[in-house]
């Protein structure tokens, strides 16, 4: 009888092995999986640790008597005494109120847009969808300032009065001025191209039938919009709550510029001599991040399929609002956009004329003498040219170092993060069943949900330190802006990933076509477009990102610190024209990616 | 699943974190020649075990520092020469204008030797992290930093001196000119010091003739917030000395009857937390006076804006506090000019503070890696004219030295800087501001003793919000 041999286990673990490793998304996810575990989970750990800490000269010190060690008296501060209402509960019930009421008024603005613009016969939808992203451009809080200068007067805010005090003696009531409302309309608006770009791709797809079947049922109107429509976006709804809400949350300079404290605002005032206590604030807003992860996973289990894309249906309906009302509805939308888009670039432009910030006499006298070229052209700043100092925007080295600063910084984290992004969303898509793959994509998108003040604070705690000081290096923002911005194209890339079948690269798998080149010629041309979003949001948004930048560098080092800087001393003309600089900057990047790619922002939906 | 993973790995690590976690002239001259007096001797700012020993026995940055504060900044400027041609030189302070001095300071070595050279970069840290800053790069053998122009005596105080990452360095000539020397002067090095003042926006009918009048019924002066801008807190505790509760009490008994009646039992309410803050006879009107203020002042971001608002003529009886010198750059329009605000303590017969004072003091850090240049730095910046000029050129901002204050004067003629048609801008220099002018003196070793005791009492009040 023949003996049978035995198989050689650690021949078949080396095969298994090199099989394993044979396969790129292996190796991605391995990688991946590894690093970000440890660019998401350090940060936490030091400044967990830092809440435990004893900062000489600050309270902690003061209540143990002790100028170094551990202590849990930051803890116990901040939640037990008198203090705790103004530092913690306030600030926490304000973030949250701002927080859903900007994802409320991003959705209804975004997602009602959205609809106007794939679901019926509007007029201007091409004009509009370009228009209606342009609040995203801006960075944040420049709308902030804008609302300041039309609202604020000396009668309600007790300052100077603002365009529409001193032209038509309108007086807008404080809660309009300053506080919750304005900062959550400011960020809404800031955010609802969002909720138009994720509502707009479900109901550009969605199968028209479901509600022709409806209709023909005689159901409602209303009730088709609220058992059928409705449903269908939810997914989409959700994706803009997952985005928004943390965002919101960690928004420093609209609350700061509008008079709200938040959780953001209060770290940063606490920061100086309440330092352990202000980093618990920060936690909080990471628990958060963690928490709308979870409700998010949660609702993926939960969630209803409803199918939008069903390959029977190409035709969409669109819904006929009237010969008249399709002109009226486009017309409404042009003037809302004025106010949102047009407007603020118009008075970023004109305030780098004005003689003084913010003084718009010449309006008020008809004179156009009192305009000045004298922020823009001087060429020193020994002389005093009532120009605090500063010399003028053209000469200005501060603001045009910044710039080409920010220009390496966007591009540096764009690339890394897209690729790094792309390459995960396709090993995820691959694996899509892998536990392994699941975790890697949860922690490649936690750092978005965390809120970038208090992901900026615990990048800038963790590398400030004996061996390793990173502070004001581009090293340390490309490290804090590629972790917080790999979401961008991990998600823009699973989700177009999914939509690849399988055949196509085991075709090529077959040909023994290396992996390279899969991706290069077909797995990357096919989605081109969503692969190049995911260069370009990370790109776009930390060309204007300051929560994220603002505790790691110094101002002047990017542009975002630099008109920050402006704005908070008062200088409007800078900061107006690095607003202008920015927007130009971005629209000159976003045509050339459309021309080159097809891709842009908006493509796909109203766009083009 | 995959939540409960990455909620294991988020918990896990909080955990093991939280058990590691256990364990003379026209516009004078600034306060030098104040803390050199005896009365200075309390604050015993930058002493320490080390600035106590004899020269012979000190090693490392505090001998050279002993050896440079006996000479002479030729002397500094030769050494700085050897130590940092070709050289890279770190800075950090909270006025941007460092970077304009050095290269004024480049220009005076290369007079010295033309072949000297000399890389630099000044950073301009925000939102209080040069202290941070400065701490984490004390940790290192050799920090980047060389010396640091810093404000906010009380954090100096408490995050870098007590804590021994700064270095006080005396320059001979700077001694010299307040009449003094290294070792009798107790405090920390300032370069000039700038001023807070009171002003209202004189288009309407309101008056401020007194400094409790920036605390009556109804007004809501702009101010930066305590919590932006630590200095501003720093004020509000030192009202709570003794020389200047005593000012408030003074003003406050030239009060007529109707104010009175009106603050009276704000400050009958106020006695027993100044007794239990431990504060002088007077430290009730100091208490009252804060709450009120907290009470009602009106939060702006800077004073940019604050002087924005002020020359505004729709600003109508509007009041603020805010750093003088902004006045400079106002330019005049339809309904913008400086002629549209009073600085109150320039009124006749105005009563009380008039506004407060802060320093800009220089230090070398501890591990500093061009201590020679940064000492003959800090000596060209406090000794000479050119080194000041940075500073010095604008109005509302005091060398420390006498003799460069005269100089500077004599140069842009502050003290006639608005002349006839803008007396608002004619600056009454620093000897005047803190006689006349009342001006609250920050000092650092006061503030730092009362920060947890007044600056906790001052975290508690109820900050005014408009439209309230």
């Amino acid at each position: 009888m023949e003996a049978i041999a035995k198989p050689d286990k650690s021949a078949i673990f080396k095969n298994k092995v090199k099989t394993w490793f044979s396969q790129p998304q292996n190796i991605i996810l391995l990688l991946f999986g590894i690093v970000l575990t440890f660019s998401t989970v350090a940060p936490i750990v030091a400044i967990v640790k830092d809440t435990f800490k004893i900062h000489p000269g600050t309270i902690d010190q003061h209540l143990t008597g002790k100028v170094s060690g551990y202590t849990i008296v930051n803890y116990i501060d901040l939640f037990t005494s008198r203090l705790a209402r103004t530092n913690l509960w306030m600030p926490l019930l304000n973030t949250v109120i701002l927080s859903v009421l900007t994802c409320m008024i991003s959705i209804l603005f975004g997602g009602l847009f959205a609809f106007l613009v794939t679901r019926t016969d509007m007029k201007f939808k091409k004009y509009l969808s370009s228009i209606f992203i342009f609040p995203y451009i801006m960075p944040q809080w420049t709308l902030a300032v804008v609302w300041q200068h039309m609202f604020y007067s000396n009668k309600i805010t007790g300052t100077s009065d603002g365009l529409l005090a001193a032209i038509f003696h309108v007086y807008f009531p404080h809660w309009w001025c300053q506080g919750v409302f304005p900062s959550a309309m400011v960020l809404g608006l800031h955010y609802a191209p969002f909720a138009y770009i994720l509502i707009g791709g479900i109901f550009k797809n969605m199968d028209a039938n479901l509600e022709e079947a409806a209709t023909i049922l005689d159901t409602p109107k209303w009730k088709i919009m609220f058992k059928v429509t409705l449903p269908m976006i939810k997914p989409a709804i959700l994706s803009t709550i997952l985005l928004v809400f943390g965002s919101a949350m960690g928004s420093y300079p609209v609350p700061h510029y509008l008079n709200l404290t938040t959780l953001s605002t209060k770290y940063i005032s606490m920061n100086s001599t309440y330092t352990g206590e202000a980093s618990i604030l920060a936690i909080i807003m990471m628990v958060f991040g963690v928490l709308i992860l979870g409700m998010n996973q949660m609702s993926l289990k939960s969630r209803k399929n409803y199918t939008t894309v069903t390959g029977k249906s190409g035709q969409l309906t669109k819904l006929t609002i009237g010969k008249m009302g399709k002109y009226v509805v486009g017309i409404i939308f042009i003037l809302i956009t004025f106010f949102t888009s047009i407007w603020p670039i118009m008075l970023f432009a004109l305030e780098t004329f004005l003689p003084n910030p913010g003084d718009y006499s010449f309006l008020y006298t008809g004179n156009l003498a009192h305009l000045t070229t004298k922020w823009w052209v001087t060429n020193e700043n020994v002389t005093e040219n009532g120009m605090y100092g500063q010399a003028g925007i053209l000469y200005n080295n501060t603001i045009w170092h910044a710039f080409f600063g920010t220009l390496f910084l966007a591009v540096v984290c764009a690339l890394i993060a897209g690729t790094i992004g792309t390459l995960i969303g396709y090993a995820v898509s691959k694996k899509r069943r892998n536990k392994w793959a699941n975790y890697v994509n949860n922690v490649a998108f936690l750092p978005y949900l965390m809120p970038s003040i208090a992901v900026g604070a615990a990048f800038f705690i963790l590398f400030s330190n004996e061996r390793i000081n990173l502070f004001n290096t581009y090293t340390l923002l490309i490290i804090a802006g590629v972790v917080k911005y790999i979401p961008f194209a991990s998600r823009s890339s699973l989700n177009s990933m999914l939509q690849i079948s399988n055949e196509l690269e085991e075709a090529a798998i077959i040909m023994n076509t290396s992996w390279i080149k899969r991706m290069l010629k077909i797995i990357i041309p096919i989605q081109k477009s969503s692969i190049i979003s995911g260069y370009l949001l990370p790109f776009m948004t930390c060309l204007r990102e300051l929560s994220l930048f603002l505790l790691l560098c110094t101002q002047g080092f990017i542009l975002s610190t630099t008109l920050d800087y402006f704005d908070e001393m008062g200088l409007y003309a800078f900061s107006s024209a690095i607003n202008l600089i920015l927007i130009v900057t971005i629209l000159v990047f976003n045509t050339l990616v459309n021309k080159l790619t097809g891709a842009s922002l908006d493509s796909g939906i109203g766009g083009k | 699943m995959k939540k409960k993973v990455l909620s294991a790995i988020l918990s896990l690590t909080m955990v093991v974190t939280a058990l590691a976690g256990c364990g003379n002239s026209g516009t004078g001259t600034a306060p030098a020649g104040d803390q050199s007096a005896p009365e200075a001797a309390d604050q015993t700012a930058n002493i320490t075990d080390d600035a106590a020993k004899p020269a012979a026995e000190l090693t490392g940055i505090d001998a050279i520092i002993a050896e440079a504060e006996t000479m002479t900044l030729e002397e500094l400027a030769a050494k700085a020469i050897e130590e940092s041609n070709g050289k890279t030189f770190y800075g950090v302070g909270n006025s941007s204008r460092g970077k304009s001095a050095l290269p004024l300071f480049i220009e005076y070595l290369q007079s010295i030797d033309s072949s000297y050279n000399m890389e630099f970069e000044w950073q301009q840290p925000k939102n209080n992290k040069i202290f941070e800053q400065l701490t984490s790069d004390s940790l290192k053998s050799e920090g980047t930093f060389a010396m640091t122009l810093i404000q906010d005596g009380n954090q100096i105080q408490s995050k870098m001196v007590d804590t021994d990452i700064l270095k006080t360095f005396i320059p001979k000539e700077w001694a010299e000119a307040n009449n003094t020397s290294a070792d009798a002067y107790e405090g920390f090095l300032p370069l000039q010091t700038l001023n807070k003042v009171f002003m209202y926006n004189s288009t309407g009918n309101a008056t401020y003739t007194n400094c409790w009048d920036f605390v009556y019924d109804g007004a809501h002066p702009l101010f930066m917030g305590v919590d932006s801008e630590i200095v501003g807190k720093n004020f509000l505790m030192m009202l709570t000395e003794d020389k200047y509760a005593t000012w408030l009490k003074e003003a406050y008994d030239k009060l007529d009857d109707t104010k009175k009646a009106y603050f009276e039992p704000t400050i009958k309410s106020m006695q027993s937390d100044a007794n239990d803050l431990g504060l002088g006879a007077n430290g009730a009107y100091a208490l009252a006076w804060i709450k009120l203020w907290v009470n009602s002042y009106n939060e702006q971001t800077d004073d940019g804006p604050i002087c924005n608002t002020l020359v505004d003529a729709s600003a109508k009886d509007q009041a603020g506090l805010l750093v003088y010198s902004k006045l400079r750059s106002v330019e005049e329009s339809a309904t913008v000019s400086v002629n549209n605000i009073k600085v109150a303590a320039y009124e006749d017969g105005y009563t009380g503070i008039g506004g407060y004072g802060y320093c800009h003091y220089l230090f070398l850090t501890k591990n500093s890696p061009l201590p020679w240049t940064s000492c003959a730095f800090i000596a060209f910046m406090t000794c000479t004219e050119q080194g000041f000029e940075a500073w010095g050129k604008d109005m509302g901002g005091y060398s420390s030295n006498p003799k460069v204050a005269e100089e500077i004067e004599a140069t842009f003629h502050h003290s006639q800087g608005g002349g006839d048609e803008f007396p608002a801008k004619n600056d009454r220099g620093y000897d005047w501001w803190t006689t006349d002018g009342e001006l609250v003196l920050e000092d650092p070793v006061y503030c730092s003793e009362v920060s947890f005791s007044v600056g906790s009492w001052i975290d508690v009040l109820d900050h005014y919000a408009p439209g309230e």
